[in-house]
């Protein structure tokens, strides 16, 4: 979070995050790998959630009660938005519950020649989709896999089902890039970034 | 530069080297993060199949010297592996001394008081297993947005990044840490090799005034760690004006405060009791400084210190 830029930080009941969004895309047992997290949520020009616990809660909480916030803190859970899709989670929040829960959930696994493209902002086709894993809605957030099974983006998914895919021809686009991971190198200069990454 | 080298060296032979040494590339190194991958014979797989050649340090767990293949630092800077977080980047590798000096364990809090752009405070999380608490604060804008990066690139999730002037941490966490690492804003005169600007860059005048923000810096790290708990003060400089004279002027100045012998993870030169007639505290002897020509790494200077009573 940015200092001075009236930014405004708080912990939040965590119910809301857990059902509204978490077991909503990702089902009920995601929520048993977040047990102990605190939820903190900060409000600018954008309200981004994230999961702490432990000593990293206490830190942030006296840093709170200093009249200060912080720039970040603990897993960076990812974007919270008042229209669809209504979260966007984050690369390490992807990693962190894929991991977690042993599997994926709501993904594509992509081939290398697809994930080339994917890195340098352009979008998923269905030529480059190894993989699919459900559920996945229209318009909503869906992780995008490599094959050696890191988590190198956020796509918007195209279609309802994995199903879908088979009736498309192999240009077809499957998702659209949010975000990947060469905005490490880009720096996020582009506009359709910012929406949705600080 | 060169009368300063002379005075600290005490000959031209090692002056001549220690230029030489100054002219002369270093190999990137790599860290492997474990907070991302269990098996570090996984990248250097990977980073061999990509054609780099590593081998690994001997004083440093999971790291490695870029040896041969394509290996500058805007390739390695740019693979999949890189993206995802599965290794740091490092120009040389006197950068991975602190932290190893410093040695936190999980647990701790720890805080990393000029953490941008967060190789070091990367690198404490990893040995730290992301548990305890790691504060990781910086003052530049653009550096902060680049620690953000590395942190998140990295799966750091155990970090409160903070933007602000370290100098006022103590009034925000006095007395609050197990250990404190303060990578000093220095010069960077031991870094020539890789920005021969340096060479002329820093004039007396910078000197001093980067050894007064030093000295507040210090200060600020003592009275953020609890009585103790360790701070370790680092900078890439060689410069004994940004490296004994600060360990002295604020050792005389408080009564709270030990110099402890570095116990680095190699051998390293020791500080420098003498310069230009001017006689420092024996216990300046206890801090290292990594030569350029000697330890073959970007010049370097550490002084491990313990808040007491």
């Amino acid at each position: 979070m940015r200092m001075g830029a009236g930014i405004r930080c708080s912990f939040e009941d965590t119910t809301r995050f857990m059902e509204g969004v978490v077991v909503r895309l990702f089902g009920e047992d995601a929520v048993k790998v977040l047990e102990g997290f605190s939820l903190l949520v900060c409000r600018g020009e954008f309200a981004e959630a994230y999961l702490l616990r432990g000593e990293v809660a206490d830190l942030v909480n006296d840093l709170l009660g200093s009249g200060r916030v912080p720039y970040a803190a603990g897993l960076y859970a990812g974007r919270l938005r008042r229209s669809s899709p209504m979260f966007v989670p984050s690369v390490d929040f992807l990693s962190f519950l894929y991991t977690s829960l042993g599997g994926f959930r709501r993904a594509l696994v992509v081939g290398e020649r697809g994930l080339k493209p994917f890195l340098y902002g352009k979008d998923v086709l269905k030529a480059s989709v190894l993989e699919c894993f459900e559920p996945l809605s229209k318009g909503e957030v869906v992780g995008i896999v490599g094959e050696d099974g890191f988590v190198y983006g956020v796509g918007l998914s195209v279609i309802d089902s994995c199903r879908e895919i088979e009736g498309l021809r192999s240009v077809d686009v499957v998702a659209e890039n949010v975000f990947d991971v060469g905005w490490y190198l880009r720096g996020g200069t582009e506009a359709r970034e910012r929406k949705f990454k600080v | 530069m060169v009368e300063r080298y002379l005075n600290i060296l005490g000959s031209w032979v090692e002056v001549g080297r220690l230029l030489q040494a100054f002219e002369s590339s270093v190999n990137p190194s790599v860290r492997c993060n474990t907070l991302r991958i269990e098996d570090c014979g996984v990248l250097t797989e990977r980073l061999e199949r990509l054609g780099f050649e590593v081998k690994p340090i001997r004083w440093a767990e999971h790291c490695f010297e870029v040896v041969g293949g394509v290996n500058t630092v805007s390739t390695l800077g740019a693979t999949h592996e890189f993206l995802v977080g599965m290794y740091y980047l490092y120009r040389g590798r006197a950068s991975l001394l602190p932290p190893l000096t410093l040695s936190p364990v999980a647990g701790e809090r720890v805080c990393d008081l000029a953490a941008a752009p967060g190789g070091k405070a990367t690198h404490m999380a990893q040995l730290m297993r992301n548990e305890g608490v790691l504060l990781a604060c910086d003052v530049s804008r653009s550096r902060m947005r680049a620690l953000r990066s590395n942190i998140e690139r990295l799966g750091v999730r155990n970090a409160v990044l903070l933007r602000v002037d370290g100098r006022i941490i103590p009034d925000i966490f006095p007395s609050r840490f197990d250990r404190v690492l303060l990578d000093a804003p220095c010069s960077g005169e031991g870094l020539i090799m890789f920005d021969p600007s340096r060479k002329v860059k820093t004039g007396t005048r910078d000197l001093v005034r980067m050894h007064e923000l030093q000295v507040e810096l210090l200060n600020a790290a003592l009275d953020s760690v609890r009585p103790g708990g360790l701070v370790l003060y680092s900078t890439c400089s060689i410069a004994p004006e940004e490296d004994e004279f600060v360990i002295a002027e604020v050792v005389e100045g408080r009564d709270d405060v030990r110099v402890e012998r570095v116990d680095a993870p190699l051998r390293l030169s020791e500080g420098v009791e003498e310069y230009f007639g001017l006689e420092l505290p024996d216990y300046v002897r206890l801090c290292v400084r990594v030569w350029p020509h000697i330890h073959g790494m970007e010049g370097f200077f550490m002084c491990l210190l313990r808040r007491v009573g």
